[in-house]
């Protein structure tokens, strides 16, 4: 058995490998090794993302305000598919294996059908990153309210509690986990939905920035952009994992 | 027919999880058929069966070539970015502290919109096939390399003991035990890293816009043909399916190998 | 000073057969960053050669920990551990150890576990199928050899196992609760099949367990640990004579001897409860060690 895990080395080890490999890029560009338009050294592009900060922001606003409506949107109704589909069986029977079937195919491939059924605006995009990131969310939550332990459910039969009350009480906190972990896929499926549609077609937002600035060489556009793609990427994600901890935290009691 | 042979054949016609999703979509074709037949709509915007399989034979030649470029290049991307997911995963778990130092970094990576970086890709590497297949990489390798360190990390802690007791070297525990115990995690994250390769070869397609079968449907959706769109799309679902399926018979042939199914003791 | 005390003992037992296992004031201790916890306090015991020795006691008193220990399986914090006059510094092939579980590898079958360890050695596979299949043979697996673990019952496994720790023939053999997993009549199968083994093969065996009545069965002596502190707190030797069968288990001897040994656990396990219990780390409860 070993001790018990610094919390410094567990946090400090991973920092200190990321900042090395800053350094190493840092050195890397400013010792010649490779060119400024191929790869800006990580100083230029923090100078910038901070001289351009309110042209990012506002790009970073339109990607991440879709990108979290498309989110919110796919985890309603992938969690609203999910019972239509574990309490209807005929509909189960005929869409499951058409969703599962889907689920093996590369979904972001339809994304230029999504713009010419629905235009070239923001309702495509979201419709998009909706589709990209509604399955998980619908899968998920279907084997979370199969799986209920079945003595928890037996328990509420013999209280001769209805199918409503069992629903409520034994499936619903049962599934919550398989929800909670799928909504955190959708997270990441929804910022990526968002911006392969902007590469497809947008007139503002990051993707549209990164693809924009691609013919031009705008590198440390680019970057920037990506950067603050990142940080919309994981705000929505800490955002989710914080609700999921809470959630955890409600379904153990504790 | 035997008697039970017909029983057989009517408790398979009666057996409504098949024959459900079939009739679903025979009538969704019938109807989308119908429809278009009476009430036409923009060639843009949607095309009847019938002109997408039309387009199917006799753009057969041209869409082939393209099917078998998306191909290569999904199996190229693929390949790598399986060889270097498990060497990565296995050299991340050689101690402590190279786990420490990189895992969380690759957990990281994995959290971030990675598409994004597409056009990074195109700048660096051309619009060719180094690119989108160097993407693809890109794409697929976390997630064998987090699945291969998960399940390295995964044989019980009494299991290594029984080795350690033995002498075994570091080597051997490895090759002779954690290494199949992996396999079920690795496998999963091939699962994982099969599908993310295809994204990173059709999303460079979209980028790049040179050939393979995203680039048909770029190509087709901004030209207002939807009929090779579609073509492309059904071509697309196809090759996802089989190669799907490849990693899937892999999977079949390493479990034949281990002698049990994936779900069993030494990993929860 | 322990060189010292080691000749004075050896020389008064009559040589290292006496003492081929001893543990001499052996102390394990877990620093869990905020205070230290005391698994296992000044242990000493010895056992002489082909002696089988069972460590009895309740959940979470350091007996497993002491077991790893005497394998080399787990750093001693103080003390020494000398087994066949060679201090313990890591795992020896003298020693065969059996876990709780099987530690079964599901992609091979019987025979190739039990071939296992011959891999690992790199000793000439050929020299030891006969034996393997002997082994088979003996444990009442023979028709077996070609199937999988996921194929077998829980107890079948173990006896599987027990092969595999025979196979490369150790000296010694550390059973770490290898049957607790087991139901009760599978247990029981278990234990006449291993006083069976030992008849054939007798080995110098330490054996953790806590089930007295398992530990007075197969046991020449029992010791027992209690977890507060944790360390033995008495040598009770067990007079049968082997061959033995589980018969014994119905003599008014053994019925003494269980309650005996009942009431040293229940004595010690209810000492001292304001000192943190070592069961708090196996637990995971920090908060309750830390108190």
């Amino acid at each position: 058995m070993k001790t018990a895990p610094n919390i410094a080395r567990v946090l400090g080890l991973p920092i200190a490998t990321g900042i090395t490999m800053c350094v190493v890029w840092h050195v890397a560009v400013t010792s010649g090794g490779v060119p400024q338009y191929l790869l800006p050294a990580p100083t230029e592009v923090a100078r910038k993302l901070i001289t351009s900060l309110p042209e990012l922001l506002g790009h970073a606003a339109i990607s991440g305000l879709e990108a979290v409506a498309s989110f919110l949107l796919a985890t309603a109704l992938g969690f609203a598919g999910a019972v239509a589909l574990v309490y209807a069986p005929l509909l189960r029977e005929i869409f499951y294996p058409s969703i599962v079937g889907f689920q093996l195919i590369p979904k972001v491939a339809l994304a230029p059908l999504f713009i010419v059924w629905l235009g070239t605006d923001s309702v495509s995009r979201i419709a998009f990153a909706t589709f990209l990131s509604f399955f998980p969310v619908l899968i998920s939550t279907m084997t979370g309210l199969q799986n209920a332990d079945p003595n928890a459910v037996r328990l509420s039969r013999s209280l001769t509690a209805s199918e409503w009350q069992t629903f409520v009480s034994v499936r619903i906190p049962f599934s919550l986990p398989y929800f909670f972990s799928a909504t955190k896929v959708a997270a990441t499926l929804a910022v990526t939905g968002i911006v392969v549609a902007e590469f497809i077609t947008a007139n503002a937002g990051l993707g549209f920035l990164i693809l924009s600035s691609t013919p031009r060489m705008e590198t440390l556009t680019i970057f920037a952009a990506i950067l603050m793609l990142c940080f919309v990427g994981l705000l929505l994600y800490g955002a989710v994992s914080l609700l999921e901890r809470a959630g955890r935290r409600w379904f153990k009691g504790a | 027919m035997s008697g039970t042979a017909r029983k057989r054949l009517s408790r398979l016609l009666g057996a409504r999880r098949v024959v459900a999703p079939l009739v679903f979509l025979l009538a969704l074709f019938i109807v989308w058929e119908t429809w278009l037949h009476y009430l036409p709509m923009s060639r843009a915007v949607i095309a009847p069966p019938s002109a997408i399989f039309a387009t199917l034979v006799n753009g057969f030649p041209i869409l082939m070539k393209h099917t078998l470029s998306t191909l290569i290049e999904i199996v190229q991307g693929f390949l790598l970015a399986a060889v270097v997911g498990i060497a990565i995963g296995a050299l991340i778990t050689i101690s402590t502290w190279t786990r420490q130092a990189f895992y969380p970094n690759i957990v990281f990576f994995q959290l971030i919109p990675k598409v994004a970086v597409a056009p990074l890709f195109v700048l660096w590497l051309g619009v060719g096939t180094p690119s989108r297949v160097a993407f693809a990489v890109f794409m697929a390798f976390f997630a064998i390399a987090i699945a291969t360190a998960t399940g390295l990390e995964n044989t019980k802690l009494e299991t290594i003991r029984l080795c350690r007791s033995l002498t075994a070297s570091h080597w051997q525990t490895f090759t002779k035990v954690r290494f199949p115990f992996a396999m079920p995690h690795i496998f999963a994250g091939l699962k994982v890293g099969m599908a993310m390769a295809m994204i990173g070869i059709i999303v460079g397609e979209f980028v790049t816009g040179q050939e393979g079968l995203g680039y048909v449907i770029m190509f087709a959706s901004s030209a207002g043909e939807s009929a090779p769109l579609y073509a492309a799309l059904l071509l697309l679902a196809a090759l996802g399916l089989a190669l799907y399926s490849c990693v899937l018979l892999a999977e079949l042939a390493v479990q034949r190998w281990y002698g049990a199914p994936f779900v069993s003791e030494g990993f929860a | 000073m322990t060189d010292a005390a080691g000749g004075f003992d050896a020389a008064l037992s009559g040589g290292p057969d006496a003492a081929f296992i001893r543990v001499d004031d052996v102390a394990k201790t877990y620093d869990t960053g905020r205070t230290t916890i005391e698994a296992i306090s000044n242990v000493s015991f010895q056992t002489a050669k082909g002696q089988f020795v069972a460590i009895l006691g309740p959940s979470g008193c350091g007996k497993s920990t002491l077991l790893m220990m005497c394998a080399g399986l787990e750093p001693v914090t103080s003390g020494t551990i000398t087994i066949a006059g060679q201090p313990m510094t890591g795992p020896r092939t003298s020693i065969g150890v059996m876990f709780q579980d099987s530690t079964l590898l599901p992609w091979k079958s019987v025979l190739e576990n039990i071939l296992f360890p011959i891999r690992i050695l790199r000793r000439p596979r050929s020299e030891y199928i006969d034996r393997a299949r002997a082994l088979i043979e003996m444990v009442g697996l023979a028709g077996f050899e070609d199937k999988r673990p996921h194929e077998l019952s829980g107890g079948m496994r173990q006896r599987v196992a027990i092969c595999r720790a025979l196979i490369y023939d150790p000296d010694i053999l550390l059973m770490d609760e290898p049957f607790s997993a087991l139901d009760a009549i599978t247990r029981d199968e278990m234990n006449d099949a291993l006083l069976d083994i030992w008849q054939r093969y007798t080995k110098t065996a330490l054996f953790v367990t806590h089930s007295i009545r398992e530990a007075v069965l197969l046991a020449d002596r029992v010791l027992v640990m209690t977890d507060r502190p944790s360390t033995i707190i008495e040598d009770v030797p067990i007079p049968f004579v082997r061959p033995r069968t589980n018969e014994i288990a119905e003599t008014v001897e053994f019925v003494r001897i269980c309650s005996h040994l009942r009431g040293l656990i229940q004595h010690g396990h209810g000492r001292g409860q304001d000192k943190p219990g070592v069961a708090a780390i196996f637990q995971g409860n920090k908060v309750e060690a830390a108190r």
